[in-house]
């Protein structure tokens, strides 16, 4: 009798070494700890097209890099070099300083030699939680399932000078021992010119465009604060990073301020601020939007898709785009933001997308793209 | 048993009851002086006084002179450090000092301050009050009162605009306005 | 009821009272009556003062005012010193004289000669050609930054690049004076001065151009795609808009529009869209809108 529970023991923790070494990994977890089957000759055959994809994410995510390369077709012609660039960032873009989180994947259409698989990735990044969706093309190659990963585009940009001849703007504030009112200097004169309020599922939204009308750049923050038929506050939030904060002389930027939470029923006014203060400023670089049109994805969710091209000598390290979208009377119906996790190197170009809400989709008329950035060198 | 605990809530209620009293007086006294403040923008100009500057102003104006009761009185300049800028601060941190290395006192009772704007710049960015202020002063050596006198003062006082708060750059005594 | 003298007279005990209180009365009166405080009726900032006390014996001598708070032991009937740093900031002092008793009187201390001159101007940056868009505030102090109250002549002048744009003399009341004045015609510095006797403050106003006027754009087409450029873009005085000032330029082809957020650098702005012909381009600066072109497109 006194045996009967070591030899219990003993059972059960053969068993689950057994289903550990031979049971596929799970997608989610934190990057670093490793899953599945670890110890070589034990690892499970990728025999179906998902579980193949699903080795090569589990790579990827640990950043193995050969060992995903090695889930990948022969003929993808993707070199580790390529992969970690593509997969790991590079040129301080956003993606370098992302990890997959966890990935979800269905299975879209499968053949007997040919699958195409979606997947949706999670990505945790500095600016927050990123999701992107993203489809595979597997076939089958003998008994095992491989990914035809696509040739990653590279810009090939010759060599050449490009001169800088944008204007900087310097701020000198005087030293301390200096008279009352020998150092002042106007706040620049910033305006809001559009605000309207929605419902959305998630909560109250607020969104808008602010203008610099001064001659200098303006660093500018909106915040707004929604008041009940008493005039007590019932919340106060600001814009974060869903406008574009420095605004050069006559720059329109959106916003956009969320209420999370909070029904419009429940508001009788809104009160807006905007402060904006003096800061130093380049002019440089300049970021050209082109084949700016409305698309729908993959899941059929209305998107402003585009391409940002960099006009100037100087790597835009983090791109971040902000879109507002008019009806057809010019009001500002919805701000939509989202950062490109690939640098934009110099004279280079990036696609971005956007997405919206699916029932204002068919109400845009036309839109608008601000782009801000974050560059390494300036921060 | 039920007599026992029915004694045991009782002294526990009285005990409360006790706590809270005790400590009641004590909260109130935290207040601080009493100071009151009224205020005539009437004749204000060239820029009109708005609602929300004379209400800014007449909350910081009240906590300034809370603030210059309880630094005279404790002989500590702390609390002039938020209210006060430029020259008024500077004879106000000098007084505490002085008051320090002489051991004396002093201390403003029952404070009330009529103000006056007659200045308000086009830009707003300098107000001039005139304020006729009535309290008692009491100046005390040791501890030991050395004079106790219900005064009016006229004072000509120039605020600023701070980051959040108007600050007073300038309060001077008059003979009169 | 009367009292009988002689009774009074007559006793000795009585007669030792009356001796002793006339000995007091002797000895207690001085005291009793004793220190008066003189005060001076006007002292100016930073200057020496002195206080005039009545009585004998010794006592204290208190100064409680802005700045001070001082103890000294004293002899009643001497003549008490105020240096002039005691008295550097203007306003209420309180003298008191303290023996048996405490005494004291009030002294009023005024700012001196003017010696600084504030000068308040606003705004930094103005457009051209605004109604009374440049204001400024002038307050006097003496040497010890006390706020002087007496009236004085202030003279303001506005003066641009080729001419003197506004002058005035004003007094001051309650120590401050102002003034207001349309801002000038052309884009440029404007320098403000305020004088007091020997006292000058300068300030200097940036008049920058006003909002775009007719901006017009030309562009050509190139093998690297379509060169954009605005004409010089002034404001409807004529002046140069502000460098740094942001034209956007906007392009509509098969592919979608196109966007180019470019700032104005000698009058120009210029951005170039590398996208094939036929696209059709138009210009926007604040609340200018430009002319539109057509490129590579057939009439």
């Amino acid at each position: 009798m006194r045996f009967v529970l070591i030899i219990v023991i003993v059972v059960a923790t053969v068993a689950l070494i057994a289903a550990g070494l031979f049971q596929p990994a799970t997608a989610s977890g934190t990057v670093g700890i490793a899953g599945g089957g670890a110890l070589p000759g034990l690892a499970p055959k990728p025999d179906t097209p998902e579980h193949a994809l699903n080795l090569c994410l589990t790579d990827l995510q640990h950043r193995d890099w050969r060992k995903a390369l090695s889930t990948l077709t022969t003929d993808s012609r993707v070199s580790e070099e390529s992969l970690v660039r593509e997969w790991g960032g590079s040129d301080g873009g956003l993606r370098s300083f992302s990890s997959l989180e966890s990935f979800d994947l269905w299975p879209l259409h499968a053949t007997s030699d040919s699958a195409q698989v979606r997947t949706r990735l999670h990505w945790s990044t500095p600016v927050g939680p990123v999701e992107d969706v993203r489809d595979f093309h597997l076939v089958r190659d003998g008994e095992v399932w491989r990914i035809a990963w696509p040739k990653p585009e590279q810009t090939n940009t010759a060599a050449q000078v490009v001169p800088v001849n944008y204007l900087r703007w310097d701020l000198v504030t005087g030293g301390t021992q200096d008279a009352w009112g020998s150092h002042n200097l106007d706040a620049p004169h910033v305006r809001i010119i559009s605000m309207n309020a929605i419902d959305t599922p998630e909560g109250a939204v607020v969104i808008g465009e602010v203008v610099n009308e001064d001659s200098i750049p303006a660093f500018v923050n909106v915040n707004s604060t929604l008041l009940d038929g008493a005039g007590k506050p019932i919340d106060e939030e600001s814009s974060f990073d869903r406008i574009a904060h420095v605004l050069l002389p006559k720059q329109v930027s959106p916003y956009r301020i969320d209420f999370p939470g909070i029904r419009l029923s429940e508001v009788k006014s809104v009160h807006m601020d905007v402060r904006p203060t003096l800061v130093p400023a380049s002019a440089d670089p300049v970021v050209g939007v082109i084949d700016q049109k409305m698309e729908q994805d993959a899941q059929g969710n209305p998107v402003l898709q585009g391409e940002l091209q960099n006009q100037s000598g100087e790597t835009v390290n983090i791109p971040h785009v902000i879109a507002s979208f008019y009806d057809s009377n010019g009001k500002v119906i919805w701000v939509s933001d989202g950062y490109v996790d690939r640098a934009l190197p110099p004279l280079g170009s990036e696609a971005f997308a956007v997405q919206l809400p699916r029932n204002l989709g068919s109400k845009v008329h036309t839109f608008h793209v601000v782009v801000n950035h974050y560059s390494l060198e300036q921060s | 048993m039920m007599r026992f605990c029915a004694q045991l809530i009782r002294l526990s209620l009285i005990s409360v009851a006790i706590v809270i009293f005790a400590f009641l007086p004590l909260s109130s006294k935290a207040d601080g002086p009493a100071v009151g403040v009224q205020m005539d923008i009437s004749k204000a100009g060239p820029r009109a006084v708005e609602n929300e500057t004379e209400r800014r102003i007449l909350s910081d104006y009240r906590l300034a002179w809370t603030n210059i009761a309880q630094a005279m009185e404790s002989n500590t300049p702390a609390p002039l450090q938020a209210l006060f800028v430029g020259p008024a601060k500077k004879w106000l941190d000098d007084s505490v000092s002085s008051q320090q290395k002489s051991g004396l006192s002093s201390k403003y009772l029952n404070q009330n301050h009529r103000l006056q704007a007659v200045f308000y710049s086009p830009e707003g960015d300098v107000i001039e009050l005139h304020d006729t202020a009535q309290y008692e002063m009491q100046v005390l050596d040791d501890g030991k009162v050395i004079h106790d006198d219900n005064v009016t003062h006229h004072y000509v006082v120039l605020m600023t605009p701070g980051a959040d708060r108007w600050v007073i750059r300038q309060l001077v005594a008059v003979p009169q306005f | 009821m009367s009292w009988s003298t002689t009774t009074v007279w007559n006793s000795l005990r009585a007669k030792a009272r009356l001796v002793a209180c006339a000995l007091a009365a002797v000895y207690m009166g001085p005291l009793s009556v004793a220190q008066q405080i003189t005060v001076p009726s006007s002292v100016t900032a930073g200057t020496e003062s002195t206080i005039s006390t009545s009585g004998s014996g010794s006592g204290t001598f208190y100064l409680v005012g802005p700045g001070v708070a001082r103890k000294n032991q004293i002899n009643l009937g001497q003549t008490v010193r105020l240096s002039s740093d005691d008295l550097q900031f203007a306003g209420q002092y309180l003298a008191i004289v303290c023996a048996a008793e405490c005494h004291s009187s009030e002294f009023i201390v005024t700012a001196g000669k003017p010696a600084t001159l504030a000068f308040l101007v606003h705004p930094s940056r103005v457009p051209v050609g605004q109604p009374d868009s440049v204001s400024g505030v002038a307050l006097l102090f003496d040497r010890f930054d006390n706020l002087v109250l007496d009236p004085t002549k202030i003279g303001f002048q506005v003066s641009g690049l080729k001419q003197i744009l506004y002058s005035r003399e004003e007094v001051t009341h309650d120590g401050e004076v102002w003034f207001r004045t349309n801002s000038g015609k052309e884009a440029g510095p404007v320098h403000l001065t305020a004088s007091a006797g020997d006292l000058t403050a300068k300030r200097v106003v940036q008049q920058v151009a006003s909002d775009p006027c007719n901006l017009r754009i030309r562009a050509q087409q190139t093998p690297r795609g379509i060169e954009i450029e605005t004409e010089p873009v002034r404001d409807c005085a004529g002046n140069p808009v502000s460098d740094g000032t942001i034209v956007t330029f906007t392009g509509m082809d098969s592919a979608g529009k196109i966007s180019i957020d470019a700032p104005i650098k000698d009058d120009v702005a210029r951005a170039h869209m590398n996208v094939p012909a036929p696209v059709t381009i138009s210009a926007a600066c604040g609340v200018a809108m430009g002319n539109e072109l057509r490129i590579g497109q057939k009439p």
